[in-house]
């Protein structure tokens, strides 16, 4: 045990928490930020007593020059596993005897060095107690002693989920970061590997992993505990970048602890002789669910899971989640009939903003926001590792760029990583951002997850993080230790970002959390399914419909739907038609489907994996060196010798070749900045109704009263409330306006941009039925606008006083009308690109051999034109039209949308200019199309407008 | 030149003082010989896709054929010459794509039919002896006309070529559409594809070019100088 000077711990508690806003001043820092008036985020146990108040303060005196000695030694050491804080674990675990609820003592954390002796010192004698347990696995009180001699001590909530595993029981723990989370379900493992008596040979836990560069911190975290309590265990990792030699051996015998990612669980999947692999698989856990359960790899998940738990019954699954909106969806997905243990953690988070010197009155996304750059500069400089996210990957190269010019002597200090840099460029900042050597690093969602940097102080978010979820795991980044404070400041880029900030830090406050909807069967994935376990061993028709409908996605699965899909994959899609040169998967004369042509099996497991990105680029110097990789869409408009900005360079563009676009350092001049696919994220519909919410707020209580950023925004309130209305919960602000690009109409209902694309959709459609018209569409998350190049009378259509007189309100076949606009936009067709790839209707070519493919090549628009025109019951189709309606324009959310706006007066404005709110939307670049024009009379304006452009 | 009003939206153009009709159907017509230019038809390309286990809805062949038969049938056609990449790929040579070509053949046996070939067809080799085509390499020489798969060919007298499969991003204002499009200078014409699943490459055209949308309906030439950037 190390001997902190326990008086001094007690009087750094003793110490008043920090005041709430008004009382903070004195520093400079202080007058920059504004800071939250109530902006913990504490579920602190109201049972906390003095014990865990000093374990809370303890890590908060470790030196951070500790830092590299502690990532040297490893994760064990780190204090975010297991942290020494006491969380009052909640659980519906039907334990025999509720257990009072205790508070830990974990006197002081401790050096890694000196526990590794006490280690060495103790459990030997331990173990030599029990040599069954050594060779099998550890007992619970073994594994307390493992605790004990790193001075930690079980949390409740471990022990809940020690006791849930050891009986059987699967289930989801969820808490926030750095709660000890990881040696909750590994020890419930080893504990459960303990009960034989004899040890087996063969895969026994499952780790799976949202993301690669996780997996081998996990596999370090596990195998350091492991070596002193089951040295006899192998713990591996099996990803995409595992060596080929290890792969080899793995297929031969899985060693007994696997860590790996969906797809590579799924590609084992696809091996003729997978059951024999995982017939001793005993446990299988999910690390981070909550990022895998609301997408299709998390679907994937759900019929991997499917099928090991139709192998095994009583295969325990245990899922590690942070805190969601809908937890109890996310422990159904994952295990139908598990127990959720929640372990609360005491955690400050301060969300707070840096507010501009002079707001903007005209908000304008477009600059990117690097008017902030000095601020930001000096925030960085204060602090001694700051992370600064931004939203999209070109958004990082200019601000990374930017702060070279700025601080030329912060070049080898400050650091880029994007997901589409080269990996050894990451681990190369990763290391740099673990050893404290980086003063910043400017990322994108790239480094949302995933390892643990200790030496980071401060988050800063370019722009509004969108969603509180995402801000929360981001703030949760920096004072990664119990006890130090999360702060993460919101640096706004335009004015109405302000607005974002002020809704932002209510909405933590209320720890108001977005849910993750599930999908819901999503069809591409179990066309894929399918083919993999065809190759997999075969499956009967039958057999596998019970197993594909105990995944939590599936459980409504149709006999219909089932078939629709065996006939597509076994017969080319229609039922009746006949298609002798079509063989993907075949049953044999006993009924078992398998896939009878090695090749397509080969093409099978290289398409597996329901990630889609546009094709990309490899970037390469002329002289050699990996750089990443851009999409093939920003490349191909590049000419030879144009200057493009990649990885913190300005990069000449020389050739293209073989699917690598060669490169070599330019000079000088600035270039153009890629535009990677996905880069935007829609803002969460709780953000924007707080945001509303704040409005009224102005409206009602006037300026005094509100926080900095909505005083900082006062100015331009002012003046759209002079030239138009503000926005409200009641009252719905419409403006109408000429340019010389046409006619504009602007609504804000705050229904967050996904409802907004929806209801533009809907009201262009209704207004474009009576009349052709070809519109375009900007959506934000605060409202739309519809941009006609016709003259079209939006005043007798809107000007009407009440929602509830304007027709065009109206929610009466709303599904029918919202389908019709579907198929005048081009959303389906966008939608569909992803959903080709996933059923292997698009296949992306070998590596290393990108010409073979050719005669497969089609784009995903073909496949879609072709399917309208000659298989228009195509359910891949279907399902395109489903997730646009569900998870892009959110059905549900835009009923209840349109009545609110029955139900609220409407402030109808004829205006000269754009006022704020609706210049945000004329500088909208992003913009959707929705015509009922005949295409030649469109293109025949189209040409005439461009003759009068060019003059006589 | 401009487009008739009886010519179905076709555009009347003159290359090597040759009047020809560029066809909105994404065919060109050249009156004199009543012949029909067709590129890049990619027949059997939904089967070969097939044979690779990507499922492909059927009528693909039978679009391909209907399209031929009214373009024939309006302009009084009396032979069709193929630009190449007639058979997408040895997979091709499939039953259900033979017996549909077979009957189809059989219903107009008088048509001519003319195969220069192109380089899908090289790796798909000949169409069978039944289906009566004739067979040229590129270029192959006709009037002032040199036909051929590929554009860039070194040849004599003007190109008609395909290969390319051409479309445009037609722009104005805020508004832009994707058109399929003949593509004109002085030395050649580039054709559409004009098979029924076949995609398209985006192209910018040069200086010198004129440039010749269709939006199914009609043929349009779009107007030089704003369109240059391309973008």
């Amino acid at each position: 045990m190390t001997a902190r000077p326990r008086t001094s711990l007690r009087a750094q508690l003793a110490r008043p928490r920090p005041a709430p806003s008004g009382a903070a001043s004195g520093s400079g820092a202080d007058k920059l930020v504004a800071m939250p008036a109530n902006k913990s985020v504490v579920t602190a146990a109201s049972h906390m007593d003095e014990p865990l108040a000093e374990s809370i303060a303890a890590p908060a005196i470790d030196p951070p020059g500790n830092a590299v000695a502690r990532a040297q030694a490893g994760p064990e050491a780190n204090p975010p596993i297991n942290p020494p804080i006491n969380p009052a674990a909640k659980t519906d675990v039907s334990s025999p005897a509720k257990r009072p609820a205790r508070s830990v003592a974990n006197s002081s954390v401790k050096s890694s060095a000196r526990s590794a002796t006490n280690l060495l010192a103790k459990v030997p004698a331990k173990r030599g107690a029990n040599p069954v347990a050594k060779a099998t696995g550890p007992t619970p009180t073994q594994a307390k002693a493992w605790f004990a001699a790193r001075g930690w001590k079980v949390f409740p909530f471990q022990r809940d989920v020690w006791q849930a595993a050891m009986a059987g029981q699967s289930g989801l723990l969820h808490a926030s970061t750095g709660a000890g989370k990881t040696y909750a379900v590994w020890f419930a493992a080893l504990q459960r590997a303990a009960r034989h008596k004899r040890p087996r040979v063969g895969l026994k836990v499952l780790w799976l992993t949202p993301m690669r560069a996780l997996a081998a911190d996990t596999l370090r975290a596990l195998q350091e505990s492991a070596t002193s309590l089951l040295p006899a265990w192998q713990i591996e990792a099996r990803t995409g970048d595992t060596g080929s030699a290890q792969r080899a051996r793995q297929n031969k015998r899985l060693p007994d602890t696997l860590v790996t990612t969906p797809e590579s669980l799924t590609l084992m999947l696809s091996k003729a002789d997978a059951i024999a692999q995982f017939a001793q698989l005993d446990m299988v856990i999910i690390d981070e669910w909550h990022e895998l359960m609301g997408n299709k790899r998390g679907v994937q998940t759900q019929l991997a899971l499917a099928r090991l738990r139709h192998w095994n019954p009583g295969l325990v699954v245990w899922g590690l989640s942070a805190t969601l909106g809908n937890l109890a969806q996310a422990r159904e997905a994952l295990m139908p009939d598990g127990v959720a243990v929640e372990g609360h953690v005491a955690k400050d988070i301060v969300v707070d903003t840096l507010i501009p010197d002079h707001p903007s009155r005209f908000p304008w996304g477009g600059h990117l926001g690097l008017q902030m750059l000095p601020r930001v500069v000096e925030e960085i400089e204060r602090h001694a590792t700051t992370l600064v996210f931004t939203n999209t990957r070109s958004q990082a190269e200019l601000w990374y760029q930017n702060m070279l010019d700025a601080r030329p002597d912060w070049a080898g200090l400050i650091a880029l990583h994007h997901g589409s840099l080269d990996k050894q460029v990451r681990d190369w900042v990763e290391l740099g951002l673990k050893n404290g050597q980086l003063k910043a690093v400017i990322c994108t969602s790239s480094l949302d997850l995933g390892v643990d940097f200790l030496p980071v102080e401060r988050v800063l978010q370019i722009g509004s993080a969108k969603g509180i979820a995402r801000l929360l795991q981001r703030a949760g980044r920096s004072g990664h230790a119990p006890g130090r404070v999360s702060r993460l400041t919101l640096v706004p880029t335009q004015s109405m970002e302000l607005l974002e900030a002020a809704g932002a830090r209510q909405a933590v406050a209320a720890r108001d959390i977005e849910a993750r909807p599930v999908p819901y069967k999503p069809l591409d994935v179990l066309v894929q399914h399918m083919v993999t376990i065809a190759l997999g061993g075969g499956f009967r028709s039958a057999e596998l419909l019970a197993e594909v409908r105990t995944a939590w996605s599936y459980r409504d699965l149709t006999e219909e739907e089932w078939q629709w899909a065996l006939d597509f994959i076994a017969r080319g899609g229609q039922t009746l038609a006949v298609y002798p040169e079509y063989r993907r998967v075949l049953p044999d004369d006993e009924g078992v489907y398998r896939v009878p042509d090695a090749a397509i099996g080969r093409r099978h497991r290289m398409g597996i994996g329901t990630i889609v990105s546009d094709s990309s680029l490899q970037v390469k110097y002329v002289s050699g060196g990996r750089l990443g990789s851009v999409e093939e869409s920003f490349i191909s408009r590049l000419k030879q010798g144009d200057h493009f900005l990649f990885a913190g360079r300005i990069l000449e563009f020389v050739r293209l070749h073989e699917m690598t676009a060669y490169v070599r350092r330019a000079t000088g001049t600035r270039g153009a900045v890629p535009r990677w696919q996905g880069g935007r994220m829609p803002m969460s519909s709780e953000l924007a109704h707080a945001a509303l919410e704040q409005l009224r707020l102005a409206t009602i209580d006037g300026a005094e009263t509100l926080g900095p950023e909505m005083q900082a925004i006062a100015p331009l309130l002012a003046i759209q409330q002079k030239w138009s209305a503000l926005p409200t919960p009641d009252t719905t602000v419409i403006e109408t306006m000429h340019s010389r690009e046409g006619r504009h109409l602007f609504m804000f209902p705050f229904a967050g941009r996904s409802v907004h694309v929806g209801l533009a959709s809907l009201i262009a459609w209704r207004v474009a039925r009576v009349t052709p018209v070809t519109f375009s569409i900007a959506v934000n998350d605060y409202g739309f606008e519809l941009l006609a190049a016709q003259e079209l009378d939006w005043t007798a259509l809107l000007d009407v006083g009440h929602g509830a007189k304007a027709g065009l309100f109206c929610t009466d076949n709303l599904l029918e009308d919202v389908l019709a606009s579907l198929n005048a936009t081009e959303l389906s067709q966008r939608r569909f690109r992803e959903i080709a790839r996933i059923a292997g209707l698009i296949f992306q070519g070998f590596p290393g051999q990108p010409k073979s493919a050719r005669q497969l090549q089609a784009s995903s628009a073909l496949f879609f034109s072709v399917f309208r025109q000659h298989d228009a019951g195509n359910l891949l189709l279907t399902q395109a039209q489903r997730e646009v309606l569900e998870q892009e324009l959110e059905l549900t959310r835009l009923r209840a949308t349109l009545e609110e706006l029955q139900a609220r007066h409407i402030s109808f404005h004829q205006t000269r200019r754009a006022t704020p709110f609706g210049f945000a939307l004329m500088v909208e670049r992003f913009r959707e199309k929705l015509s009922t024009e005949k295409l030649s009379d469109r293109v025949a304006r189209m040409v005439r407008e461009l003759e009068k452009a060019a003059g006589p | 030149m401009s487009a008739l009003p009886d010519h179905h939206g076709a555009l009347a153009l003159e290359l090597a003082g040759e009047l020809v009709w560029l066809l909105p159907e994404k065919a060109l017509y050249w009156p004199r010989e009543r012949m029909l230019v067709i590129a890049d038809i990619h027949f059997g390309k939904a089967a070969s896709f097939r044979a690779l286990g990507v499922p492909v809805p059927a009528g693909t062949t039978s679009a391909n054929l209907a399209a031929l038969d009214r373009l024939v049938a309006r302009h009084g056609a009396r032979q069709v010459l193929f630009l190449g990449d007639f058979l997408h790929a040895k997979a091709a040579h499939a039953v259900s794509t033979m017996a549909a070509m077979q009957r189809w053949r059989a219903l107009n046996p008088a048509l001519a039919l003319t195969l220069v070939r192109g380089n899908h067809d090289l790796h798909a080799g000949d169409p069978p002896l039944w289906l009566s085509i004739a067979m040229a390499d590129e270029p192959m020489h006709l009037g002032p006309f040199a036909f051929c798969h590929h554009p860039d060919l070194l040849a004599t007298g003007y190109l008609m070529a395909g290969h390319v499969h051409p479309v445009y991003r037609l722009r104005s204002g805020w508004e832009s559409v994707l058109l399929p499009c003949f593509m004109a200078n002085g030395q050649r014409i580039v054709l559409p594809a004009f098979g029924a699943f076949t995609g398209g490459h985006a192209v910018v055209p040069e200086a010198d070019e004129r440039l010749f949308v269709t939006s199914g309906d009609a043929v349009v030439e779009v107007p030089a100088s704003p369109r240059r950037d391309g973008r």
